[in-house]
């Protein structure tokens, strides 16, 4: 069960009038504003917006990897600025940055993140084995990623992120990328969280994703939060037939998804 | 993150050496250039000298007007010098190297001599060539061997003793020790065994900082319970450890290479044996430590991989540029110089190779002065590991 309330996040950037000038100006840009939203247990949480909406900023946040400004925000009660510690081993992230060790195998890649959760060497090699397969990488497991496909380098990462089985589950544009076969067998994976009782948030600029997937949508746009409920609600509250339609309605224009 | 917890230290440690092994071709590159590069210096050296001491000996005097001067040919000849007379085109011949120097001898040598005139005899040279230089100087001693023989014998002539036209002998006592004489030659050693611990770090510091930025894993591994500081304690371990592999790769390459080298032949009597080796450990053990601790610090500022290895090669060049401060000094080297970092390691090394005593405050500054340098540097690397700037790429 994930609690945000009114995260702000701002970032400083510095900035050179022209190539040659010796001043900057430092400018403040507001990536997130006054963003509040539950995510709860056995619910997929959709977080939807536009390139530059501010969604993985709010991950981040959520994720400990960056401090909000203001606002707080609690996982199954733990405090995410007091607590990072237990935060951090409530959370599976599957973030922005989806990097895997190039020169390890499959499996050393997840029985490393297993260890840096205190797993203990026997529980980490076996709850390896068991992602492995439910993943179907048993072919590739024991080969250094470096070869692998997109898709099957997404599996390494996902795989990663459930190594120590979190109860609160982070997925930041966990299908960009990937082909029809795999984005579908992500959703599979999704569903299959749901079942166990997890809760999950994704975030996605996707419609059609998040209208298959999502029991509750937030849709954000310029850093806030534009509607918080159900797909169903989305469109009647923004009149539309279409949850696109809907989606440009409610976060106030079309040049958003373009900006 | 106030809790700091050592297994933790540790898996990251063990990942990160298999990861930096496993990176074949870069770690094999830097380990076989360290490997090489010192002994292969030791053995031009030997052969260079080898060449110039066999040169000087097999020495061969291009004379002008030899006839004039059948006498100082006769001397030069008894003396082993082989003789080329009258040579032709010498002065062009000269400047291009094909000659090292030519004895020219006056036309009115002769008669000079008779009649007890300085007589003249000209040394055509080209001082700019290093190679010829000592050729011309042995040319110019044999000519003054021959000069003083001559006044010795005109002035037992005339019933005078020669110690007369002598009244002061300079005699030349060489302090320096064979040993001393020897290491001048093998200093060489230091510098490249403080390279190699440099060397060694280099590609493995930039893997272990912007690498992972780049690769785009530090994010993920940020979300984790591992903190910055495990972190970066484990990858200054990692890194260190394949830096003084380095180091030790470098010194056996040359326990090697003098094996294969006879020295002695060229009289050197160099020594480098077990307790030239314990010093030599002893001095690096820490600075191999040391210098990963700054580099890492310098890499992890970097936002792109590029960015890192600009600051980090500024780094590199700093730790090679402070031993050349120690080669060209003329001057003796300020009290201070030893507790430089680099400049110091430099002294006490050559100190160990001439066998000569270290007082204890060199060796205290030996291990303390690079604990200190490490212990910050460590910290600020740490800090920059967790910089949110850093991290959202701005």
């Amino acid at each position: 069960m994930i609690s945000a309330q009114a995260l702000s996040k701002n970032f400083t950037v510095k900035e050179r009038t022209s190539t040659f000038a010796l001043k900057t100006k430092t400018r403040v840009v507001s990536a997130v504003s006054n963003v509040s939203f539950d995510a709860r247990d056995g619910e997929i949480t959709g977080l939807l917006g536009p390139n530059g909406a501010g969604k993985t900023t709010t991950l981040r946040m959520l994720s400990t990897l960056l401090t909000p400004d203001s606002g707080r925000a609690t996982i199954d009660g733990a405090d995410l600025t007091q607590q990072r510690a237990a935060i951090r081993q409530k959370l599976g992230v599957l973030g922005d940055a989806k990097g895997i060790y190039w020169r390890l195998t499959a499996r050393e890649n997840l029985i490393y993140f297993a260890k840096l959760q205190g797993m203990s060497e026997s529980s980490a090699a076996a709850r390896a084995e068991l992602l492995i397969s439910e993943l179907g990488l048993s072919a590739l497991a024991d080969r250094p990623t470096q070869g692998f496909s997109q898709g099957e380098r997404m599996k390494v990462a996902i795989g990663r992120a459930l190594i120590h089985d979190p109860q609160t589950v982070l997925l930041d544009e966990p299908t960009n990328g990937l082909d029809i076969m795999s984005t579908r067998s992500m959703r599979e994976l999704i569903r299959g969280l749901k079942a166990q009782g997890k809760c999950v948030l994704f975030s996605s600029h996707i419609m059609q994703e998040v209208a298959a997937l999502c029991d509750r949508v937030v849709i954000i746009a310029k850093g806030r939060v534009m509607f918080d409920g159900t797909p169903a609600e989305a469109l009647k509250a923004s009149g539309a037939t279409t949850l696109e339609d809907g989606f440009v309605k409610l976060i106030g224009s079309d040049e958003g998804l373009f900006a | 993150m106030k809790t700091f917890s050592l297994s933790r230290t540790a898996i990251v440690a063990r990942k990160e050496l298999v990861d930096l092994l496993r990176d074949r071709k870069s770690i094999f590159w830097a380990l076989f250039a360290v490997a090489i590069s010192g002994p292969l210096v030791l053995c031009i050296l030997y052969f260079v000298t080898k060449a110039v001491s066999e040169r000087i000996d097999k020495i061969t005097a291009p004379i002008v007007n030899a006839q004039f001067a059948p006498d100082l040919v006769r001397h030069l000849e008894r003396r082993g010098v082989k003789i080329d007379a009258n040579p032709v085109d010498y002065e062009a011949r000269v400047k291009r190297g094909d000659l090292d120097a030519v004895i020219l001898v006056d036309p009115d040598f002769a008669s000079a001599l008779a009649q007890g005139y300085p007589a003249k005899i000209t040394l055509i040279t080209e001082s700019s060539r290093d190679r010829s230089s000592p050729i011309a100087a042995k040319l110019s001693r044999e000519v003054q061997s021959y000069a003083a023989r001559i006044g010795a014998e005109r002035l037992m002539l005339r019933g005078i003793a020669p110690a007369v036209a002598m009244p002061v002998k300079v005699e030349e006592l060489d302090l320096s020790s064979p040993e001393q004489r020897g290491a001048r030659l093998l200093q060489i050693m230091s510098f490249y065994a403080l390279f190699a611990g440099l060397m060694g770090a280099i590609a493995a510091a930039l893997d272990v900082t912007a690498g992972e930025r780049e690769r785009q894993t530090l994010e993920p591994l940020l979300t984790t319970p591992v903190t910055t500081s495990e972190l970066a304690v484990a990858k200054w371990f990692a890194v260190s450890s394949v830096n003084l592999l380095a180091v030790t790769i470098s010194l056996s390459g040359f326990l090697i290479a003098l094996q294969f080298v006879p020295l002695a032949k060229l009289g050197v009597p160099f020594n480098f044996g077990a307790r030239e080796f314990m010093g030599f450990m002893a001095v690096l053990i820490p600075f191999a430590f040391m210098v990963p601790a700054v580099l890492l610090a310098m890499g992890a500022a970097g936002k792109t991989a590029k960015e890192a290895q600009s600051s980090l090669s500024m780094g590199a060049s700093l730790v090679g540029l402070l031993p050349m401060i120690s080669f060209l000094r003329q001057t003796q080297a300020p009290w201070w110089d030893a507790f430089v970092p680099v400049n110091g390691q430099y002294a006490v090394l050559s100190k160990v190779l001439r066998s000569e005593a270290i007082p204890a405050i060199e060796w205290a500054a030996m291990w303390l002065i690079p604990v200190v340098i490490a212990t910050v540097a460590v910290y600020a690397f740490s800090r920059r590991l967790g910089d949110e700037k850093l991290l959202a790429g701005r």
